[in-house]
């Protein structure tokens, strides 16, 4: 974590990265004092978007040159299995997977999508690399353990930091000017989805 | 017509509009005019989008005559940035240098992400209320504004025939492309709720 967070798209976004990744959500999640209505509602929103990310990362995929076609297909097909994932969640608790979106979800959705289709493939990049990176330092603070072990283990394990190390590695590959306003207006969105998510 | 249908089941944010203080201080000539170039400078950045979404979207169009009404929308949109460049260079507003409030870009990302990622009918449900709202507000407070308002050029805008043969026009063509669906309701309910948070953003931005 450390090796990440010393990356120059981090380092330069100063006091976004800590508000990005640490939030009042994830604390009651790690010590046990998250109601489940808080719980749930994290759940329906994080599946809404995270069909938004589906469009957003084919449209970027159709974008990226061959050479580095494979990692961001292959986190196309996880973002795909993670739906599943997702629905099977939302159906042992009984909650919808037609919720209407937040309007804070769809901001960040509709950032995503318009940023893939009308930037070049590179800035792309860079907002899935905020994305990644922000669950990844999210998760990673708290402890696999409790009701939620399966949800933090997910988004804090080896494979999960080896594909965001990976996505670093192809911004490095791919740079652009745009890169750090992307990667920064994407950590104001994650700020504000974990501050949705804990006050409704 | 599905357009009446629309701004009927919308009218509760039209009224907090037009009831909104941005637009009750425009009315009555009393606005900061610094909130006034705010709110200039933020509009002249959303209507660049705006004209790219009628791009985008009238490039998707099957039908050529769609296309040119298209054409015809961007042309009146051009109209418009040309009235702000004028409201731009009396206020000394420096274009390049606008930094979109988050209502401006929430707006602006909706737009972009409905007109490259939808088909036309529901690219037109998010930017009619744009249309159909601004030609409201422009005759309600015409009708009531009083003498020397210093914003009566805005007023007189939107209220004026051009703009409402315009607003006109983009309902005729949502009629047109746009079917009765739960996805159109979305996106126009969901741009009249971007239209009320763009008059508060410059309200509330007294730095």
């Amino acid at each position: 974590m450390q090796e990440l967070e010393n990356t120059p798209l981090i380092v330069a976004a100063g006091s976004l990265w800590g508000e990005a990744t640490q939030a009042a959500f994830l604390d009651a999640l790690g010590d046990g004092s998250l109601p489940p209505a808080a719980f749930g509602r994290w759940l329906e929103q994080d599946y809404r978007f995270a069909r938004g990310l589906l469009s957003f990362q084919a449209v970027t995929a159709a974008k990226t040159p061959r050479p580095s076609h494979k990692p961001v297909l292959a986190g196309l097909a996880a973002v795909d299995a993670e739906l599943d994932w997702f629905e099977n969640h939302l159906a042992q608790r009984g909650l919808s997977t037609d919720a209407p979106a937040h309007p804070v979800c769809r901001r960040y959705a509709d950032f995503l999508l318009a940023t893939a289709y009308a930037q070049p493939f590179e800035v792309s990049l860079a907002a899935l690399f905020g994305v990644e990176a922000c669950y990844l330092a999210a998760w990673s603070r708290l402890e696999a353990e409790g009701p939620y072990a399966e949800f933090i283990s997910r988004w804090s394990g080896e494979g999960f930091a080896s594909y965001v190390r990976t996505l670093h590695e192809l911004t490095r590959r791919h740079p652009h000017p745009a890169q750090q306003n992307a990667f920064e207006q994407t950590l104001r969105h994650e700020r504000d989805f974990w501050r949705m998510t804990w006050e409704g | 017509m599905l357009h009446d249908v629309l701004w009927e089941r919308n009218i509760d944010l039209a009224g907090q509009c037009l009831d909104h203080p941005f637009l009750r201080r425009l009315g009555d000539g009393t606005l900061n005019p610094d909130c006034f170039r705010r709110y200039i400078a933020q509009d002249a950045f959303f209507l660049e989008s705006f004209l790219r979404a009628y791009a985008v979207a009238g490039a998707k169009c099957a039908d050529l005559r769609h296309v040119k009404v298209f054409h015809e929308f961007m042309t009146g949109a051009l109209e418009e940035l040309k009235m702000h460049a004028g409201y731009v260079r009396s206020l000394g507003i420096d274009v390049t240098q606008v930094k979109p409030y988050p209502a401006t870009r929430a707006y602006v990302d909706f737009l972009q992400a409905m007109a490259w990622h939808e088909p036309p009918g529901i690219t037109l449900a998010a930017m009619t209320p744009c249309m159909r709202l601004y030609a409201y507000v422009g005759s309600a407070l015409a009708a009531a504004s009083p003498p020397r308002n210093p914003f009566q050029d805005w007023i007189d805008t939107y209220a004026g025939e051009d703009f409402h043969a315009v607003a006109a026009d983009v309902e005729s063509l949502l009629d047109a492309l746009a079917h009765d669906e739960p996805a159109v309701h979305d996106a126009y309910r969901y741009a009249m709720q971007c239209e009320l948070a763009f008059f508060t953003a410059p309200l509330e931005d007294e730095t």
